[in-house]
């Protein structure tokens, strides 16, 4: 940067100088015509000093001898010019001098006084003589002249030599200037568009790392094992991932932009109402949703499977709401190993009653079976009335067995009245041998009249457990307490869901959950009875219950060992199929 | 239906069943008695001069398996016909009776297989029983 600046000054003060150079030869130029002009002058002075001369010589007339001396006078005015320093190198005059002096003293001044003096001055050789004296002055003044007319015509070539010199010092200075600016340029130029370069480089390298991590993403989208599609704000769909496209039978190209509900139609499994869109759910709720239970996918073909699914909104930095994300999955399977799950256990209650049942029954068969045979094979009429009372009222012991039992099976479709006093009677009538068995000490407080509906079946499946359970916990000795409690909703209570319902309390005096399995209690196939379980109680009961929007849990008692099975059950549930 | 008269003790916690079954042994020539509970069983069991017992399984505080090894401990030649309303029954309980038998099976059958149990454990003794009609 400094080479170039430093060449550009010297070029310029080249240019200065020869500029400088260029007008002192001008003014020398003036100065030269400044002399030619008063050597023209003094040339013309010593005409008129002549012309005054022959005018006065042929008149006599002194007036006419006017021009010579006022020539003289301006003559010697020219002459001190003529050697003043203003006009440059002093001019050599002296031979023009000692030429004006020898005429003017040799013949001017003696003509003059000849004239003034009346004499004749018509002498030809005395005017020639004159005539020489000034034809050599003339002389002398022309070599004066025309040495400064060849000063000046030198001068004016060193000028025009200047001239030149100084357009070419300009040109370079103006290449060198234009060069300089161009290079600069130039640099700047590649400063900016390197500049460019690198920016594009980035854009462009950012472009495949965007590319690649969306490649990435959508290759994890794709290979998920669930079911994902996505919606911008109006619920039209913008991409939808393979198994997404398996389990609805579209492919997303056909599927995008479509709104959601044609492509994802989906109705709750036992009423077939349509269930509320997810999109619309997460645009009221504004978080991640799960879809209610029991939902169906009607797919393309229009077949149908069972599905789980979630919604999350999708939020820009700003957190505004820019789409929504499905998540879902095909859990028919899961949903028959439950059903079969829930079967097993039904199973696994049964054949635990079983023994029960056959204990129960047998006994009264039996004396049933005796009393026939001896009415057959020895009759006597004082027995008859006597026994057959007996065998109508064992015969009525099976009946209520095999009636209890069967209630443990039979389904109603929709909830119907259930009397707990009635229903936990009968549990206990079942359970009858069992409680004999292990001499537990049964107290039960159960009011009349208290009336919740339910499905009687399952409800019993419920008391069946979890007495079963109490009189397991209690064991040998034990206690058992069961207790109905109903619940009746406070008129000043404040607003809120009704609590009209009842609870059923069931109470052990056994060794009490171990605080490890406490937490997992309602989880499947969590036992405490080693072999003897199926883990699979407590999970049923709990589905029960929840279907119901009741309540179960369990907890340690609080004045003494052993634990509390406490259930809530609404007089008028609101049904919530799946229980969860 | 004659008997010579063997002393039958019966057990069991159901009245009803105990009545009935009582009624049935006498009227088939024996003489019986009863115990409602393991317990009393096993104190008319050492004081009387049993010739069987009738022994229910499921009884409250002592169950029959309990019961039936406490009177082989006692009189070890003492036939024991265990009934039981449960369908099955653990080994170690029906190898230590006699005879095992599921209530509901009949009259006929409790008397034969009485009646089989008495007359091989008098088969053992000079004055062996006669066969059952």
């Amino acid at each position: 940067m400094v080479l170039p600046v430093v060449a550009c000054l010297a070029l310029a003060a080249v240019l200065v100088w020869q500029i400088r150079n260029a007008t002192s030869t001008v003014s020398l130029i003036e100065t030269s015509d400044r002399r030619i002009a008063l050597a023209t002058r003094v040339e013309l002075l010593t005409i008129d000093e002549e012309t005054g001369l022959r005018g006065y010589q042929t008149t006599g007339d002194p007036r006419f001898l006017e021009p010579y001396t006022k020539a003289e006078m301006q003559l010697a005015q020219a002459i001190d010019e003529m050697r003043s320093p203003a006009i440059g190198a002093p001019i050599d005059l002296s031979d023009f001098l000692i030429q004006h002096d020898a005429w003017r003293k040799g013949f001017a001044e003696p003509v003059i006084s000849m004239v003034h003096a009346g004499g004749q001055t018509n002498d030809i050789a005395l005017n020639l003589a004159g005539k020489d004296e000034m034809d050599r002055m003339r002389g002398a003044l022309n070599v004066i002249i025309q040495g400064s007319e060849q000063r000046r015509t030198e001068r004016i070539r060193l000028w025009h030599q200047q001239t030149r010199d100084l357009r070419v010092a300009v040109t370079m200075l103006a290449l060198t200037i234009g060069l300089l600016i161009a290079w600069f340029t130039r640099d700047q130029l590649h400063a900016v568009s390197d500049a460019f370069q690198r920016a594009l480089d980035r854009e462009k390298l950012r472009g495949k790392e965007l590319f690649e991590s969306e490649q990435n993403l959508r290759t994890t989208l794709v290979s998920i094992g669930d079911g994902v599609i996505t919606c911008d704000t109006r619920g039209c769909i913008q991409m939808m991932n393979r198994v997404a496209e398996e389990l609805t039978g579209w492919a997303e190209s056909e599927a995008r932009g479509k709104p959601l509900d044609e492509v994802f139609a989906i109705v709750n499994e036992s009423t077939r109402q349509t269930v509320e869109s997810p999109v619309a759910k997460v645009q009221r709720l504004g978080r991640v949703v799960g879809l209610a239970n029991h939902t169906v996918l009607i797919r393309r073909d229009k077949s149908e499977i069972a599905i789980d699914d979630s919604g999350a909104p999708i939020r820009n930095e700003a957190g505004d709401l820019i789409g929504i994300v499905m998540v879902f999955r095909d859990v028919t399977m899961e949903r028959r190993t439950h059903a079969a799950l829930l079967a097993n256990e039904r199973l696994a209650v049964a054949g635990r009653l079983a023994a029960t049942i056959a204990h129960e029954i047998h006994n009264p068969l039996d004396s049933v079976a005796n009393l026939l045979y001896l009415l057959q094979h020895d009759p006597r009429p004082e027995d008859e009335a006597h026994f057959l009372d007996l065998a109508q009222s064992e015969l009525a012991r099976v009946t209520q067995i095999s009636r209890a039992m069967l209630g443990l099976y039979r389904e109603s479709r929709a909830p119907v009245p259930i009397d707990l006093k009635e229903t936990i009677e009968e549990v206990l009538l079942l359970l009858e041998g069992r409680i004999h068995a292990l001499d537990i000490h049964l107290t039960s407080q159960l009011p009349p009249d208290v009336v919740i509906d339910g499905f009687p079946a399952e409800l019993r499946q419920v008391f069946t457990n979890l007495i079963t359970n109490a009189i397991e916990a209690a064991g040998k000795d034990g206690s058992v307490r069961i207790r109905v409690m109903p619940q009746h909703k406070l008129p000043s209570s404040p607003a809120g869901p009704p609590v009209d319902g009842a609870i059923i309390e069931i109470t052990d005096s056994g060794p009490g959950i171990p605080p490890d399995v406490r937490d997992r209690l309602f989880q499947p196939f969590v036992t405490t009875k080693g072999e003897q379980g199926t883990g699979l109680g407590l999970w049923v009961s709990q589905g029960i219950v929840r279907k119901l929007g009741g309540s179960i849990d369990l907890a340690p008692n609080v004045d003494g060992p052993g634990t509390t099975a406490r259930v809530f059950l609404a007089s008028k549930p609101t049904l919530n199929p799946g229980g969860e | 239906m004659e008997r010579r008269g063997h002393l039958i003790l019966c057990v069991d916690d159901e009245v009803v069943g105990l009545r009935v079954r009582k009624i049935l042994l006498e009227r088939a020539g024996y003489k019986v008695l009863t115990a409602p509970d393991g317990r009393s069983g096993l104190e008319l069991f050492a004081s009387e001069p049993v010739a069987a017992v009738v022994l229910d399984y499921a009884m409250p505080g002592m169950h029959g398996g309990e019961v039936a090894k406490r009177m082989r401990d006692a009189k070890p030649d003492v036939p024991i016909l265990l009934l039981s309303a449960y369908v099955g029954l653990p080994d170690e309980v029906s190898s230590l009776v006699d005879v095992y038998m599921t209530k509901g099976e009949g009259a006929p059958a409790l008397l034969s297989k009485l009646g089989d149990l008495l007359s091989s454990d008098d088969a053992s003794y000079p004055q062996a029983a006669q066969a059952r009609p």
